[in-house]
């Protein structure tokens, strides 16, 4: 105890110790390796060895362009629809559910209390080709007679909107519960008109929720692959797939460790992208 | 071969050992030397100890034991553990060859236990297992059933003299369709990949022999013995197949789900699931075997590195018998290895001592090819293959 | 939401029809949200609802009979319990490994100023920022370069690394609203730096902890991505299910699935109630 009251500046760093040298040794170190990996060359059956493969991510680009490309397109819009679902609902919740509020934000999070898989295969129970609501939208023709919901790119979308879309509610609830209702209704004697008000003042207030909201969405979409392996066909298949498969069923370590860094990566600059974007929109529109 | 590896291993460890340096202590003291790939156990060097364990671990592909009425035990094993105290845990864990070994490698390549004791795989795979020093020897003394096996799969190239494996189920690879949804019966590879009104309603498997075997023999190929000009026409044609939306998906057991489901209305089908799975659900779903070639495949019981071989002998030697052979092939439908079985089953059903699926013709023979071992290992066709298949 | 939308814009300009125009959009974004509930709570209604079939085998896909069977025989499913059984275990060490780094850490960041401040919150910003199968995939080629053997522990490294950082989100969230007048006042008192901690500091923080370690329990009980990458030859729930979904996915799944959501939601209810109780007696 002497020596914690003699070196105080001590204790923050062991309050840290064994959580950041848990994160330092198990994600920097691994990425460390991921990188490591991803130059390797060799086959599984006589063992990967490190020899600057560069092949490998020229692949990645090249073979691995589609799957890429449809990982950001999917993700983005499946973001932009989780969007426009939630954030009329948490605005419901947040200025017209009264005191029953919580309850609300409780069924919204309600799907991520079971099993994620669980509920996709529900997905699948839903959608299929014979079942009820895939007939139903074909006698009102909204789905052609031989047409199908289930193994299409609609489904996979669909699933992956409806998975994520607590992690865009939840934010957006938090940013415009907060807002104060006088700063509302004082807009609203100034510009006389609610959509005005809106605009100008709920939904700028509310940007810090839209920023992490949609972050949360489309950083975890674009690397699924559950509901295109469930939900979809070979044409829907995303990088999660083709890096899972690469791991799990083919053992080419090297190649998939090269996507998996492409992904991060093309993640990260999105990410920075956005911001800057967000962040200016933000100083302009206070 | 020994000296081969060890000279790999030490340029490996040479090239990797100026990254590891720098790593934290913590890591360099579980010592690392990159990826590493065939070092299992040396094949041969088995010691038997002739004590049976308390327990057996048996990796099994689903449906592919018999199980009671209330679908709550499985007799066979039952009757196994009664005989002779061990306890079976039997595990439903392989869906594909390919996927299977990728969830394993890792561990058998360093020689570590899976904690399995028996493993059910394809000819191709069981060879690569087998060629790797993945698996033990059996003890043949503790089989002395073996004698039962069916003469035509006594030596297979890969494995001469048995030695490592016995044979759990043989099967075929045809076309399944449902009659009622296609109006009519799906024969030729060609429908099935073409035919409009079959557009996103076609499943193939994820396993390559199935899938591309089939494919060959109706493009003029010759899947005995593999060529790449072959593959390369096969190939084409699925690719168009998948780009033009006609293949729904490329599955391994969950074609079934989606056929009872009438989300598919033909595919490829391995012929006991057709007979013991789908109709009995669903009697409009026929299968066929195809004119221009079927697939026929034998699925074999290995010993794991680690795995207790003499219970595992015994357990194969139990199977052997043709009385219990009998009892689990009434159930799971695929054909036989075990000699005299055809006699025991008459017993317990006429119709399945004389369906042509378990029990088949030499017609039925003479139209199907067993897939070249060589080329369902080789990377290059692989790596094509799980390209197309969207991987 | 485009009902919402073009409703809103309708609102405009205001005139003599204003308020039906106020009546539609109040009634329009209700109808949008009760639409917006119905969709997340289908799918839960519908594995629920299949938790009670009475499939003729075992593949559960339609509809065919109500039965309690499966409830009653939950693991009447080989393999079932024991993967159950094995995310329990892996989720509550991971929890409680976590919770305590991760409590930790945010009372270091909240309460300390100190050098490297700002890359300890990038470091704990990060892992949330990485797709699961990055962190899966990096992770698995650490072991795998180590052959380090896959299992077990490595599900457990996995599992802790995940969790910290929604653990020190939560507590800090709860930290950064307390009042540090007591902590001083209790020190002054008791003059001892741990009993401070124990008697003053942690009560204060618990329902943040708390929920922290729900949160976590609950994220590794769900874990597919990671677990998957670096399970081996171990099988939690959710790998379960993958098997499952790939064979012929039992009633009993759907069992396990709607009791875990059960559990779920009351222990929330029960932590949302606990928390009103406590800031009613505070105000």
């Amino acid at each position: 105890m002497d020596f914690l009251h003699r070196h105080r500046w001590l204790t923050p760093y062991l309050l840290l110790g064994p959580g950041l040298a848990w994160l330092a040794v198990f994600f920097v170190v691994p990425l460390f390796y991921l990188g490591y990996t991803s130059l390797q060359a060799g086959d599984i059956l006589t063992g990967y060895t490190f020899k600057w493969a560069w092949e490998n991510y020229s692949d990645a680009f090249t073979l691995y362009r589609p799957h890429f490309l449809r990982s950001l397109q999917y993700a983005g819009v499946a973001t932009a629809i989780a969007f426009l679902i939630s954030y009329p609902l948490s605005y419901w919740i947040a200025f017209r559910a009264g005191r029953w509020k919580n309850l609300f934000l409780l069924l919204v999070i309600a799907p991520f209390f079971v099993t994620y898989l669980i509920r996709t295969i529900a997905w699948k129970t839903i959608l299929a080709d014979q079942g009820p609501v895939v007939d139903f939208l074909r006698t009102v023709q909204l789905v052609s007679d031989d047409g199908r919901l289930l193994a299409t790119t609609t489904a996979v979308v669909a699933g992956i909107t409806y998975n994520y879309l607590p992690f865009m509610a939840l934010p957006l609830y938090v940013s415009l519960e907060q807002i104060d209702h006088r700063l509302i209704e004082a807009a609203q004697d100034l510009y006389a008109s609610r959509v005005q008000a809106f605009f100008r003042v709920t939904f700028p207030l509310s940007l810090p929720g839209v920023f992490a909201g949609t972050l949360l969405t489309f950083i975890p979409a674009a690397g699924d692959f559950i509901n295109a392996e469930l939900l979809g066909t070979p044409r829907q298949q995303m990088i999660g797939n083709v890096i899972q498969s690469k791991f799990k069923e083919i053992a080419d370590y090297p190649q998939a460790a090269a996507l998996s860094f492409v992904l991060m990566a093309t993640i990260l600059v999105a990410i920075v992208v956005y911001t800057r974007v967000i962040g200016t929109e933000r100083a302009t529109a206070g | 071969m020994t000296h081969s590896i060890t000279r790999r291993e030490l340029l490996r460890r040479a090239a990797v050992g100026g990254a590891a340096v720098s790593l934290p202590s913590i890591l360099a003291a579980c010592g690392g030397e990159g990826i590493e790939g065939q070092t299992g156990a040396q094949p041969g060097t088995t010691s038997v100890t002739k004590e049976l364990a308390d327990e057996l671990v048996f990796a099994n592909w689903p449906f592919y034991i018999d199980v009671s009425d209330d679908e709550k035990t499985r007799p066979s094993l039952d009757q196994f553990t009664a005989e002779t105290g061990v306890k079976v845990r039997y595990l439903e864990e392989v869906n594909d060859n390919e996927e299977w070994f990728g969830k394993y490698q890792a561990q058998l390549a360093q020689g570590d236990d899976i904690g399995r004791d028996i493993v059910v795989l394809t000819d191709w795979m069981a060879a690569r297992m087998i060629r790797l020093g993945y698996v033990q020897k059996k003890d043949k003394s503790a089989i002395p059933n073996e004698e039962n096996l069916v003469a035509n799969l006594t030596s297979p190239g890969w494995d001469p003299q048995r030695e490592f494996s016995l044979p759990w189920q043989s099967g075929i690879t045809g076309i399944a369709y449902n009659e009622k949804r296609t109006g009519g019966p799906v024969t030729t590879i060609e429908q099935l990949l073409t035919d409009p009104k079959l557009k996103g309603r076609v499943t193939m498997l994820t396993e390559m022999p199935d899938t591309m075997g089939i494919t060959m023999a109706a493009t003029g190929g010759d899947p005995e013995k593999v060529t790449a000009d072959a593959f390369d026409t096969a190939i084409d044609m699925i690719q168009q197949a998948v780009d033009s939306g006609q293949i729904r998906r490329f599955t391994g057991n969950d074609y079934v789900e989606d056929m009872l489901q009438e989300n598919v209305w033909a595919g490829l089908a391995w012929s006991g699931d057709v007979v013991a799975s789908i109709q009995p659900e669903n009697p409009d779903i026929k299968f066929t075997v195809v004119d221009t070639g079927s697939h026929i495949w034998t699925d074999n019981m290995l010993i794991p590195l680690g795995g207790d071989v003499f219970t595992a002998s015994t357990y194969m030697n139990y199977v052997y018998d043709p009385a219990v052979q009998a009892q689990i092939e009434a159930w799971v439908n695929y054909i036989c290895p075990v000699e005299g079985t055809q006699e025991e089953i008459a017993k317990i059903d006429e119709s399945l001592a004389e369906n042509e699926l378990i029990f088949p013709t030499d017609e039925m023979r003479s139209k199907t090819f067993i897939f070249d071992a060589e080329a369902a290992d080789d990377p290059d066709y692989k790596e094509q293959f799980q390209a197309v298949i969207g991987a | 939401m485009t009902a919402a939308a073009s409703t809103i814009r309708a609102r405009a300009r205001p005139g003599p029809g204003s308020r039906v125009w106020a009546g539609v959009r109040r009634y329009a974004l209700t109808v949008f949200a009760g639409l917006a509930f119905a969709y997340l709570l289908v799918p839960i209604g519908v594995v629920v609802l299949f938790s009670f079939n009475d499939p003729a085998g075992r593949r559960n896909l339609t509809w065919q009979g109500f039965t309690l069977d499966n409830w009653m025989n939950p693991f009447a499913y080989p393999g079932l319990r024991e993967a159950v059984e094995l995310s329990l275990k892996i989720a509550a060490l991971s929890t409680i490994f976590a919770t305590v780094f991760g409590t930790l850490i945010a009372l270091a960041l909240v309460r300390y100023r100190f050098r490297g401040r700002s890359a300890t919150s990038l470091l704990i910003f990060l892992p949330m920022a990485t797709p699961e199968i990055v962190m899966g995939s990096s992770l698995l080629t650490l072991f795998l370069n180590y052959s380090f053997p896959l299992g077990f522990t490595t599900i457990l490294i996995a599992h802790i690394l995940f969790n910290i950082s929604y653990v020190v989100i939560t507590v800090r969230a709860r930290l950064i609203g307390f009042d540090r007048h007591l902590e001083e006042a209790a020190m002054d008192l008791f003059a001892n730096p741990w009993t401070t901690f124990f008697r003053v500091t942690l009560p204060l923080i618990a329902p943040g902890v708390i929920a922290a370690g729900l949160l976590g329990f609950a994220l590794s009980v769900d874990d597919f991505v990671i677990t998957y990458l670096v399970s081996g030859s171990e099988t939690t729930f959710p790998l379960f299910v993958w098997g499952a979904a790939r064979v012929a996915v039992p009633p009993q799944i759907n069992v396990i699935g709607s009791a875990i959501f059960l559990v779920a939601l009351a222990l929330m209810l029960a932590n949302v109630l606990w928390q009103r109780r406590r800031s009613l007696k505070g105000a």
